[in-house]
């Protein structure tokens, strides 16, 4: 599944950039969060409970940035599983400069699969554009609050 | 795969099953056809702890007419929707979506109130729904509130019902008795979900022009949705085979499909362009 997301945050690129390498602002913005621990440099171990709806599961897993390239892109490997389903994939993070403003766009290619995706499947996508904008949105909310 | 374990609840009056969601809240899930829930639990995607049965409410089981809407409780079988002389007469259009949903065996047991809590996009009587501009009735322990089909979707599976909240009536307009409707979906085999569909309602005035008309989609967004510019481009017009591409390239416009398995983004815009023009070449045909 491939999944994209972009978003314009009111804020300097350096200031964005610090704010997805702050564990704990991730963790806050991450929807359904339960726990992010750091493992190793640039390692996360997450416990999310989310989901839309009477849809909800927890899902464990590992993030890893890799190819980081200050302030301006780097790569996630997430990989997760739960009772639902689980998911495998990696995403691209890059950050624009455009004035006053910054844009971070997401790529991402994701494998899903056990019952969610299966069951899921005509939602999926929507859903998981869905979870992008509440996070995009918390961070915004973040961002506001470091003034 | 059988459900995880939950508390069941099967009041026989609307209060009680009110009384239960102010107590559970977000613990609970009301089921009525089941259609959607049961098998969400099989899979063990849903498991709510407590589940409140309200089948036996036969009180919210009715089609009524008053003050020039017609008023369907909402445990009302979409099987009984369907097949409703009175619902036929006043407002057919209704009646045409509810024929649409799945199979009859499913028809037989999903319910109005069910299919608008659970907000499925690819909903077809969601979507006549905000067509025909319905109002929902939403009671909890603390009163009772009215809301319009425009405002109650939000999201995927998501409507503006709090985790008290429960409908109890969906209220539809009487039809002008010359009121042209057409309802057109695809699926890839009978009785699967529609992967798009486009519901249509046109009033032409004496001279033959369009004097309104509504346009509504299912399966081309987040939540059912309206094409509000193909709909002004057909007001005041005589409706011609140039008018009507031109209002199907415009609804395609005002959709915002998904890509899954079954069809992409770019498909169910396509979709949307061809329904929207044999809809209303269906209704005014008629």
């Amino acid at each position: 599944m491939k999944l994209q997301g972009t978003h314009r945050f009111q804020a300097g690129l350096q200031a964005v950039w610090d704010l997805l390498m702050d564990a704990d602002a991730l963790a806050a913005a991450i929807p359904g969060c339960q726990r992010l621990a750091e493992t190793g440099p640039g390692a996360y171990e997450a416990l999310l409970r989310v989901g839309v709806a009477p849809v909800k599961g927890e899902f464990s897993g590992s993030v890893k940035m890799e190819d980081l390239n200050p302030p301006q892109s780097y790569r996630l490997i997430v990989e997760g599983s739960g009772g639902p389903g689980f998911l495998k994939g990696t995403a691209r993070v890059r950050l624009e400069p455009e004035g006053e403003s910054t844009v971070l766009s997401v790529d991402a290619d994701v494998q899903v699969g056990g019952v969610l995706a299966g069951v899921g499947q005509r939602m999926l996508g929507g859903v998981a554009k869905l979870l992008m904008g509440q996070f995009f949105k918390a961070l915004e909310g973040q961002l506001a609050r470091r003034g | 795969m059988k459900p995880a374990s939950f508390d069941y609840f099967d009041p026989a009056r609307a209060e009680e099953a009110l009384s239960l969601l102010a107590r559970y809240g977000d613990d609970a899930k009301l089921l009525a056809g089941g259609q959607s829930l049961i098998p969400l639990m099989n899979f063990r995607l849903a498991r709510p702890k407590v589940v409140i049965d309200i089948n036996r409410i036969e009180a919210l089981d009715y089609i009524r007419e008053e003050d020039g809407f017609l008023r369907i409780g909402a445990l009302t079988r979409d099987r009984s929707v369907e097949t409703s002389p009175r619902v036929r007469q006043k407002c057919p259009f209704l009646a045409r979506a509810s024929s649409l949903v799945g199979h009859l065996q499913i028809r037989n047991r999903s319910t109005i109130g069910g299919a608008s809590a659970q907000a499925d996009p690819a909903g077809e009587v969601i979507a006549a729904l905000k067509g025909l501009e319905a109002i929902f009735v939403i009671q909890s322990q603390n009163g009772e509130r009215t809301e319009r089909a425009e405002d109650f979707f939000v999201t995927y599976l998501t409507t503006t019902l709090d985790p008290t909240e429960m409908i109890a009536e969906v209220r539809a307009p009487v039809q002008p008795p010359g009121m042209k409707f057409a309802f057109e979906e695809v699926a890839r085999r009978h009785g699967d979900f529609a992967i798009c569909g486009v519901g249509v309602n046109v009033l032409l005035d004496a001279s033959g022009k369009v004097e309104r008309a509504s346009i509504c989609l299912c399966g081309a967004g987040p939540t059912p949705l309206r094409a509000p510019a193909a709909e002004a481009m057909l007001a005041g017009e005589k409706p011609d085979e140039k008018l009507l591409r031109a209002a199907g390239e415009k609804a395609a416009e005002e959709a915002d499909p998904d890509e899954d398995l079954h069809a992409t983004a770019e498909y169910r815009r396509e979709l949307v362009r061809v329904l929207t023009r044999r809809a209303l070449e269906k209704a005014l045909g008629a």
